[in-house]
């Protein structure tokens, strides 16, 4: 069974790991670590990867593979690469973006926690708000699959992320 | 007249009298045991005691919003909360309080101040946003009743004895460890050591003011929301408040993940453990008996309760 069909959800081809910005004084070294991990994943997996930045001033690594397990697969070798060269305090969230559930509504989001290494769901309404109800019947849905972040004050959003 | 039906009753004035002289009699027994085992000498003793309760009656407000993270705000920053709780404050007959806003996601509210004239009211940012008008109002009844009952007094000079006691079981924890009080005891080898009498009335103290706090908080809870009730007309808006600040839903907060890292990079206390602050269900009794008891209040004021 694909990771789709577990999870009840069509994938819209991307993730990514956001990460916090590189402090000036090693920002060479970890500049260079940092296009070393890339290179190296992108060298053994099919998926796309880009760098971006968002309005926070936080890095995202965006992973761009049509098929889950694929996309799953790079953006957890990054993570390691990363974790490796010394950036795992540095690493904040994945992203998982998926299909709205109806045609079109907002996008639905599956976020990984590093520090607890734990997963919750986000379901943007619009740059500010939430939906909560949806969010709520994603973790019923998903309890068996997924370690789910418990605390649900824990649960912190990711709005516009350039996925 | 007017001033009595908002929140004022005897049985709880009654507790509230009680829980204030068993704790008063308590701490002078445990100053007075201090006094004796630690011969620190009577007047830096008397000295030391009414300072520190001094100091706690004269801050308790501050330190209470300053541990909450609460900021006061004036008219000009938040008018429509200003507003409402001076329309409240003058129902009741009190004079207006300060006010403060958290700023979390989580719905909740809290008072503080040693009486109705240095009193503030603090209400989360979530609690002001997520929940409708005559909820909040609800809520905010609720919190002044507190004010006007001078439940935060009561419950301030209940947590201070807790408090001091905590601090000497460490205390005496830590020179049980370190081998005493240097010289002091070793005069006598078969007496009890010294750090072992002011732990054991520590403990004892800790777990007795403990005790009391519980015993009144509950009914002060239900005396809050029947003031809340009466002082609204309205408590089918106190009871959906108290249901939504207790949904789950309401803990998923709004902010974003990166907004609250940068946060915790400059703040000690990090933000999930401010949030973590559910001033108005620690020590409340359960949801349902409130519940039902305002849905009873509810019944007898004619109000449509679903």
């Amino acid at each position: 069974m694909t990771l789709e069909a577990e999870l009840g959800l069509k994938s819209a081809g991307s993730g990514g790991i956001v990460f916090k910005p590189l402090s000036a004084g090693e920002f060479v070294r970890a500049e260079n670590d940092l296009q070393e991990v890339l290179d190296a994943v992108a060298g053994e997996s099919g998926s796309r990867l880009e760098r971006k930045s968002d309005e926070f001033g936080y890095e995202w690594i965006v992973v761009r593979d049509t098929d889950l397990e694929d996309q799953v697969a790079t953006i957890h070798a990054v993570a390691q690469g990363l974790q490796e060269r010394g950036f795992g305090e540095q690493l904040l969230a994945a992203a998982f973006k998926f299909e709205p559930k109806f045609g079109d509504g907002e996008a639905i989001y599956w976020i990984y926690g590093f520090k607890r290494g734990a997963f919750w769901p986000f379901v943007p309404k619009g740059d500010k708000e939430r939906d909560n109800a949806e969010e709520l019947e994603l973790k019923a849905k998903l309890e068996k699959e997924l370690p789910i972040e418990e605390d649900l004050s824990r649960w912190l959003a990711l709005f516009n992320a350039p996925l | 007249m007017k001033r009595k039906s908002y929140g004022r009753d005897a049985g709880l004035s009654l507790r509230m009298f009680i829980t204030v002289s068993m704790l008063g009699l308590l701490y002078i027994v445990f100053a007075v045991v201090l006094f004796q085992v630690l011969n620190v000498g009577l007047i830096p003793m008397v000295v030391i005691v009414i300072g520190i309760a001094f100091f706690q009656y004269y801050t308790s407000a501050k330190l209470a919003l300053l541990a909450a993270g609460a900021k006061v705000v004036e008219p000009d920053q938040a008018p429509e909360l200003h507003a409402m709780i001076e329309r409240l404050c003058a129902m009741a007959d009190l004079p207006k309080p300060k006010v403060a806003i958290i700023d979390t996601d989580v719905p909740n509210a809290f008072a503080t101040g040693r009486n109705p004239k240095n009193a503030a009211v603090a209400v989360t940012r979530g609690l002001w946003e997520r929940l409708e008008p005559q909820e909040v109002e609800g809520v905010l009844g609720h919190e002044l009743s507190h004010v006007a009952n001078r439940d935060v007094l009561v419950m301030t000079v209940a947590s201070f004895f807790a408090m001091l006691a905590g601090v000497l079981t460490r205390f005496g924890l830590y020179a049980g460890m370190f081998g005493g009080y240097g010289g002091r005891s070793s005069n006598n080898n078969n007496s009890v050591p010294v750090w072992l009498i002011v732990l054991v009335v520590s403990v004892v103290t800790y777990f007795l003011s403990q005790i009391l706090i519980l015993a009144i908080s509950r009914y002060r809870e239900f005396a809050a929301d029947r003031g809340s009730a009466l002082l609204t007309g309205a408590p089918e808006h106190l009871m959906s408040a108290l249901q939504k600040i207790s949904s789950e839903m309401f803990r998923i907060p709004q902010r974003d993940l990166r907004e609250v890292e940068s946060m915790n990079a400059f703040f000690i206390i990090p933000a999930s453990v401010k949030s973590r602050a559910s001033t108005l269900f620690a020590t409340h009794p359960p949801l349902e008996q409130r519940l039902e008891r305002l849905a009873e209040i509810a019944r007898e004021m004619g109000r449509p309760v679903a």
